[in-house]
């Protein structure tokens, strides 16, 4: 409280002054810097004061002295106090006491707000959202006959007049004429300017590039929710969240794909299944350093926008959601261990008979029946010509023990953890079966007996690429602005160091030379270093749970360029009607690579290495 | 040795003219500016902006500010008061003349690339207006309180139109606190914001409106001159704010209503109004007791509030610092309100002390109406948090309030003639 009568000051007002001094007071050396400062350097405020006066011109009217009385000073405190302990109270209830961190609310789906558009790494949309109308006609309210609303409506709906009619005679109110109008169209309804015709105007997904994309983007359900893919495992990226009406957000999902990329990979698995009369095939390709998806084609595939019309079997992106034995192609990765434990180096030699007996079971190599016993090999021999015989002999130098371990540290029965939805994870045997029965190691030493999925086979055989360590594969690179700037980048998972850089140069090399001079020879690429290792394995016969002699399982991998590794491209064709994976696989492979250099501009690995 | 007192005596020499202000008061609101632009960097982490960058430049430009004005004698405006009320109202104009329009309001007037917003500065000027206005005669006699509150009314309506909902509670908060402090009987103070009450009561709980009613009638004529006029008066005004308070909804942007409605019941609408509310919530309840850490937040880093480095900093706050950084931030608002209070009663008159009042009733009322919002107490209103969220305007503006008080406290001795 103010008054204006001049008086001595209260208790409190002496109490408070004394605490803004107080300190330089108890502290000694500020005390006497104090003193200091008094006695020589500050003029005493009688002699400064007026001086400052005749410089400001203080207005000379000013009313007394503040002198607040004392309830209202308390009132004052009390409310501070008050306020200032209740937001510490609900902060405690809040953070310490109530802590249990609460659920996110519920994804409803919101038909008023369009979803946001996902495009491609360069920018190109691979799905947005644009307006459609439903007609709605209530003949009841027309002011015309129904023979010439039917003829005025024929042009718009692309519809005969006579159709048009039956439909409108059907009911006097509520007739749904059409349930997905272009823009256009419905502002042709509207220049009709007719009473009874009804326009409800909603969102629509579309997907401007059909099945190219469909098996990574998904598609939406009828409800806008996200059902596949990055629709469905991105929900909460794709769905603006708005404050208040005004809120406008013009955020898009970018992937990592490249749209150019995917048509040629499309083209060329369309291809290679329909040559082999495959059932299915997948056409993959990451860049190793990051484990970004460049390229993603399955076979069969759908088009999102006709989600409805499309086989369910067909919606699934098989390439993470089932599994296979990937037989030879995983050999690199045996090579790799046995090198990194010590079992091995890559110019020990390993006795191949052509076919030994493991227990009960025979292991022949697969061309046996007429390249017969090979004798002593190399690593890298073994690897070039695929050896079944010396590959388990060279895994028998590996405890089995340790051998399962390695396994499991590369993540054999795990999911990869990649940004899609639905990823199944592959299947290892136990623990104990694997150690006490010999022929479980054996046949892990050429791929069989195990499963994984083809995108996890990509994500093994980077970690060869790149130097030793395991990568997460991912689709989604992060939120960009609609002039191309950058807004949110989403998590990358950790990597994870599995092998040496020594070891994977030296597997790289040996998968070089199955390109050059072993199986793979039909992945070669004039002018460049290519590293690669077929697979061709033997599927299990669902009816007879053995191994069917018939259906096989043929695969690729490519890795280049060999000199300074970055990209692993992957190709898995299922059940062709004959053939081997350097047959089938390897081609359709080295087209991709072919596409890869041009888009990512590598150069010849001899200019590269001059 | 003659280097150490050299630079002892230049030390002496160019701090002699703020010999006398509050460093406490100076030094928080810096620590809190730097601290604001340190968790503006970690919301942004994942984006490319630099906004703590800028918040710690224009902190800078403020705390020279700050300290220009400190030295400045602050007695002179009192003189400039009529001038200064002339522009604060010609800014508030030429906002909706001029200004650009953002969230469904004119708030800002784009000058050389600067977005200003006057309403931020406006509150200054009214706090300077209504302290220059109560210095002469106080607000206990009726006459000059009703005066006072003519000279705001103006500002408070130009920024009401805006629409500016949230300033305009500001202009409501320091116009009470200083009317308060000028000796304004505290039930006319009641009696001015009870129809507001009343409008309340009277849509939620009819039998409390009735009591509130009676009341009020019974405050009138205890308090008011015209016994019998004034309580007739304060009973009517109660009794039509129901109806009264239904007309004002309508003049409501539909916006304001949703932010209003949600409060009460964020649940009610996750994705939409209550989203806010909801995820500001989940963000400080995720903090628990030491937070996260910085640039750790999973709520915060995934960008799931919008305005988080502006309104909603203090959610930031609350989920990579926890509860121990949230009290550690109230505690330092406490501890300037502390300072502000001191000052204000030590003042060597009406004017200064006036002043002190009117920022601490700014800054209390911000600064409660903001955590409050963030952990689910009030509605979302558009108040940022002072010194901490971004926001060039609200900086500088909080700022010179503190260059204000300073040159108050600094010049709190009586002249010796």
């Amino acid at each position: 409280m103010l008054n204006i009568i001049e008086g001595a000051s209260g208790d409190r007002v002496r109490m408070v002054t004394k605490m803004t001094r107080s300190p330089r007071s108890t502290d000694p050396i500020r005390y006497s810097e104090s003193m200091a400062k008094l006695r020589h350097h500050r003029p005493s405020p009688r002699h400064r004061r007026p001086q400052q006066r005749r410089r400001w011109r203080v207005p000379p009217f000013l009313a007394g002295k503040a002198h607040p009385s004392k309830s209202r000073l308390w009132l004052v405190w009390a409310i501070l106090v008050a306020i200032f302990l209740g937001l510490g109270v609900r902060l405690f209830h809040l953070q310490v006491r109530n802590a249990i961190a609460e659920e996110p609310p519920p994804v409803i789906a919101n038909t008023t707000l369009p979803r946001r558009a996902i495009e491609d790494r360069n920018g190109n949309l691979l799905a947005l959202d644009r307006p459609v109308y439903e007609l709605y006609a209530h003949p009841h309210l027309f002011e015309r006959s129904l023979a010439d609303m039917a003829a005025a409506l024929a042009p718009v709906l692309d519809r005969p007049p006579a159709s048009i009619l039956a439909q409108l005679s059907s009911a006097p109110s509520g007739i749904r004429l059409a349930s997905d109008l272009s823009q256009t169209k419905a502002d042709r309804v509207a220049a009709l300017k007719s009473d009874g015709l009804e326009t409800i105007r909603h969102q629509a997904r579309l997907y401007p590039q059909a099945e190219l994309m469909a098996g990574v983007v998904g598609f939406v359900n009828a409800d806008r929710l996200g059902q596949g893919g990055v629709e469905a495992s991105q929900e909460i990226l794709l769905r603006p969240r708005a404050t208040d009406p005004y809120f406008r957000d013009d955020l898009r999902v970018r992937l990592t794909l490249d749209a150019r990329l995917q048509r040629v990979a499309r083209k060329i698995l369309q291809e290679t299944v329909t040559r082999v009369g495959a059932k299915r095939g997948a056409l993959l390709a990451m860049d190793a350093r990051d484990g970004a998806m460049l390229a993603w084609v399955v076979e069969p595939s759908f088009d999102p926008n006709r989600y409805n019309e499309t086989d369910l079997e067909r919606l699934k992106n098989w390439a993470i959601s089932d599994w296979y034995e990937p037989g030879s192609t995983f050999k690199p990765l045996n090579v790799a261990i046995a090198l990194e434990t010590g079992a091995a180096r890559p110019d020990d030699s390993f006795y191949d008979a052509g076919r030994i007996q493991i227990g009960e079971w025979p292991v022949q190599n697969f061309d046996y029946n007429f390249a017969g016993a090979r004798g002593p090999q190399t690593v890298t021999e073994i690897l070039r010509d695929s050896s079944n015989v010396g590959m388990v002999r060279l895994m028998q130098e590996v405890d089995r023990q340790a051998y399962y371990e390695w396994l499991q540290k590369l993540g054999i029965g795990d999911r990869t953890g990649i940004d899609l939805p639905f990823e199944i994870s592959g299947q290892l045997k136990s623990e104990e079966q694997f150690v006490y029965s010999p022929i479980e190691a054996a046949t892990a030493a050429f791929g069989q007996g195990f499963t994984l999925t083809p995108i996890q086979m990509l994500q093994l055989q980077a970690i060869l690429a790149n130097g030793g360590y395991k990568v997460t594969p991912y689709t989604l690179v992060g939120l960009f602005d609609s002039r191309g700037r950058q807004r949110w980048q989403g998590d990358r998972g950790d990597r994870e160091r599995i092998f040496s850089e020594t070891t994977t140069r030296q597997v790289i090399d040996m998968m070089e030379e199955v390109v050059r001079d072993g199986t793979g020879t039909a992945a070669q690429i004039p002018g460049y270093r290519i590293a690669g290792k077929t697979g061709t394995a033997q599927k299990v016969n669902p009816n007879t749970g053995s191994y069917s002699t018939s259906a096989s399982i043929v695969s690729f991998v490519g890795i280049l360029p060999a000199e300074d590794p970055r990209y692993v491209v992957l190709a898995v064709i299922d059940e062709p009607d004959g053939g081997t994976g350097g047959s089938v696989a390897a081609p359709a492979v080295r087209s991709l690579i072919e596409a890869l250099i041009a888009i990512e501009n590598i150069p010849p690995s001899a200019i590269a290495e001059e | 040795m003659l280097h150490k007192s050299l630079t002892r005596f230049h030390w002496r020499y160019w701090s002699r003219p703020w010999q006398e202000i509050d460093w406490w008061l100076l030094a928080i609101p810096i620590v809190l500016t730097l601290f604001g632009g340190a968790i503006v960097r970690s919301v942004q982490a994942n984006w490319d902006d630099s906004d703590w960058w800028q918040h710690w430049l224009t902190g800078g430009i403020g705390v020279v500010l700050a300290l220009a004005i400190a030295r400045w004698r602050y007695e002179i405006l009192v003189q400039w008061q009529w001038i200064i009320f002339a522009i604060t109202n010609l800014s508030l104009v030429a906002v909706m003349a001029i200004g650009t329009t953002a969230k469904g309001a004119q708030r800002w007037i784009g000058i050389g690339g600067f977005n200003l917003q006057p309403s931020e500065f406006a509150k200054l000027g009214m706090i300077i207006c209504l302290a220059a206005l109560l210095e002469g005669k106080t607000a206990a006699k009726l006459p000059a309180l009703i005066k006072a509150l003519l000279v705001v009314s103006v500002p408070w309506g130009l920024v009401f139109i805006q629409p500016d909902l949230g300033t305009s509670l500001v202009f409501g908060a320091i116009a009470l606190g200083m009317l308060y402090w000028a000796n304004a009987n505290p039930g006319w103070l009641i009696l001015m914001v009870s129809p507001l009450v009343g409008a309340i009561l009277y849509a939620v709980w009819l039998p409390g409106w009735i009591a509130w009613l009676v009341l009020m009638a019974a405050i009138a004529a205890l308090s008011l001159p015209w016994r019998l006029a004034g309580t007739i008066a304060a009973v009517t005004a109660n009794g039509l704010s129901g109806w009264l308070g239904i007309q004002l909804w309508g003049l409501l942007k539909d916006y304001q209503k949703d932010r209003i409605v949600m409060f009460l019941n964020p649940d009610k609408d996750p994705l939409g109004g209550g989203y806010h509310l909801i995820q500001s919530r989940i963000a400080i309840g995720a903090g628990e007791l030491w937070g996260r850490g910085w640039g750790q937040g999973t709520q915060t880093q995934g960008g799931f509030i919008p305005e988080q480095h502006t309104d909603f900093i203090f959610s930031a706050i609350g989920e990579e610092l926890g509860f121990v950084g949230c009290v550690a931030i109230v505690f330092a608002f406490w501890l300037i309100c502390l300072r502000l209070v001191i000052i204000a009663q030590n003042a060597k008159d009406n004017f200064g002390s006036l002043l002190a009042i009117g920022v601490l009733s700014m800054l209390v009322f911000q600064v409660v109406t903001n955590i409050s919002m963030t952990i689910g107490l009030a509605p979302v209103t558009g108040i940022p948090l002072p010194w901490l969220s971004y926001g060039k305007s609200a900086l500088l503006t909080n700022f010179i309030a503190i260059g204000l008080v300073e040159s108050v406290a600094n010049h709190r001795q009586r002249l010796k003639f």
